[in-house]
């Protein structure tokens, strides 16, 4: 992994349009702004992993068919009109 | 394995329409201008791009987003504003300009959807990380919102205690 240092203000640039500035620096948080084209997606990395983790999870337990989950979704709309 | 899907994609050019053959929802037709294109595709599947919309049929909330690039890369999908009216994502300028959108008000959301096995009331919806569409490019991107505000496991039905 490449390693740099850079101070409050500077900046680093990744290939040609990407660009990724050190804003601020306080204590042991490092507030970045961050410039790339709309197909390099910028995520907090622990965040894109749980998004990632869900979407294939879900995309695996995609059920056989959706009438077991639409009859209870009927089933809680109808029920709750009822109670009313 | 029972659950795997066996599309078959055949093309039809001539009538503008993409056939496909499941197991889960027997063979149907797509108009081609119906294709979804994703150049981010859905996180953790960077490689499909292109998906369509099956609605699961009348009166459920639900529709499947069926990957064009692998036969059995499907999702179950649903509007998140019928189940969450104060859904309110954020859409910046620059997604709007990835989407191609003019007109904010004319994108549709949709979030994944997880069934758990023979739980189906205790199914859940992605809404930390929805599906933003553009209905007139046909472009979609799945953006990632505040992890404080939304989580990638909301039930969609009233929780029973």
């Amino acid at each position: 992994m490449l390693v740099l240092t850079r101070k409050k203000g500077e900046s680093i640039i990744i290939g040609d349009d990407i660009r990724v500035y050190v804003v601020d620096v306080k204590g042991k948080q490092v507030r970045l702004g961050i410039e790339a084209p709309p197909n390099a997606p910028v995520h907090r990395e622990e965040v894109y992993r749980i998004i990632q983790l869900e979407n294939q999870y879900a995309a695996r337990e995609a059920p056989l068919d959706l009438n077991q989950a639409s009859d209870v979704w009927k089933e809680e709309k109808e029920g709750g009109k009822n109670e009313k | 394995m029972k659950n795997e899907t066996n599309l078959k994609l055949k093309a039809v050019d001539e009538e503008q329409k993409i056939k496909l053959k499941t197991t889960r929802f027997g063979e149907i037709e797509v108009p081609r201008e119906n294709v979804i294109h994703m150049p981010g595709g859905v996180l953790g599947f960077p490689g499909y791009k292109d998906y369509i919309l099956v609605p699961h049929k009348e009166n459920s909330p639900f529709l499947w987003y069926q990957s064009l690039d692998d036969p059995a890369l499907v999702f179950v999908v649903i509007n998140p504003l019928i189940f969450k009216p104060d859904y309110d994502v954020p859409i910046s300028s620059a997604l709007m300009e990835s989407l191609g959108a003019e007109k904010i008000e004319e994108l549709e959301l949709l979030a994944i959807v997880t069934v758990p096995k023979d739980r189906p009331q205790d199914m859940t919806a992605n809404l930390l990380g929805p599906i933003v569409i553009d209905p007139v490019k046909r472009l979609a991107k799945q953006i990632v919102l505040d992890p404080e505000r939304y989580s990638t496991k909301t039930p969609i039905l009233p929780q029973k205690k």
